[in-house]
């Protein structure tokens, strides 16, 4: 009961995540979605998994808060709390297919490698995605310098 | 019993949406967020079902990427917001070809000049 309880949950935020105009409010809904989706891992026995998905998107949260209030401008639309109920009733809707539709997954026999075995064999491809991490921080830092110098010449 | 794969499909679908109605760029990264949890959900609870744990390997991996995106995602919301005053990607793209269409008129007075 508690696995359909997040689904419905999940559905819920994740479309009020989309549809609010408030930033701030979208920026919240979209942290109730990854925090049911680290508790949903966690109850299908994925520990690691919840635990990498809290402290990333914790990170992620902060730093989408942060310019969710200070960059983008606040828009005049409709009452929150209209919008709100309309929100709610439709990811209550969307969340119905996942709780009737049912078919079965298929089972894989074979020897099952234990997780870390299976991280380790892909430390390779961990190596390079680090590095492509922090390419993408450097080009960041680029992209807002050469901003500020432009300003500083104009 | 819930269905994962539906469960995903929904929020992929939820996020896909958002992506194509909304202007603003943080709700575009919101969107992207919404893509990439969905992805990833499909290697997790597909990889419990099935006892597997290469799933939960590459979610792990995943985040690397993930984290990129929302990088560079953000490095431009920045910049928009701080040189333009706005961060609605329809105004930026109105913006971007009026740009480029003073650029083009600069570089064509400057080749008459060149000519005369």
């Amino acid at each position: 009961m508690i696995v359909e309880i997040i689904a419905v949950g999940l559905v819920v935020s994740a479309f009020l995540a989309v549809y609010l105009d408030e930033a701030v409010y979208s920026v919240a809904s979209l942290a109730v979605t990854l925090a049911l989706t680290a508790i949903l891992y966690s109850l299908n026995d994925s520990s690691f998994a919840a635990v990498f998905q809290f402290f990333i998107s914790t990170g992620t949260l902060a730093v989408l808060f942060l310019s969710g209030e200070t960059l983008t401008e606040k828009q005049a639309g409709e009452k929150t709390l209209r919008k709100l109920s309309f929100g709610l009733a439709v990811g209550l809707v969307l969340s119905i297919p996942s709780l009737v539709i049912s078919f079965p997954i298929p089972s894989i026999k074979s020897s099952v490698p234990p997780f870390p075995e299976v991280l380790w064999g892909l430390r390779g491809v961990d190596v390079v995605l680090q590095g492509l991490v922090m390419l993408t921080v450097a080009l960041g830092i680029a992209i807002v310098l050469k901003d500020r110098r432009r300003s500083q010449i104009d | 019993m819930i269905n994962y794969i539906v469960l995903s499909l929904t929020l992929m679908a939820i996020g896909i949406y958002g992506l194509l109605t909304r202007s603003s760029l943080l709700k575009v990264l919101v969107s992207i967020e919404l893509v990439a949890t969905a992805a990833s959900m499909n290697f997790v609870l597909l990889a419990s079902a099935t006892d597997r744990a290469l799933g939960e390997a590459f979610l792990i991996l995943a985040f690397s990427t993930d984290t990129c995106v929302t990088g560079i995602a953000l490095a431009l919301l920045v910049v928009a917001a701080k040189r333009y005053g706005t961060s609605d990607i329809r105004k930026l793209a109105q913006i971007g070809i009026g740009e480029i269409v003073k650029e083009k008129k600069e570089d064509g007075q400057e080749d008459a000049v060149i000519n005369a």
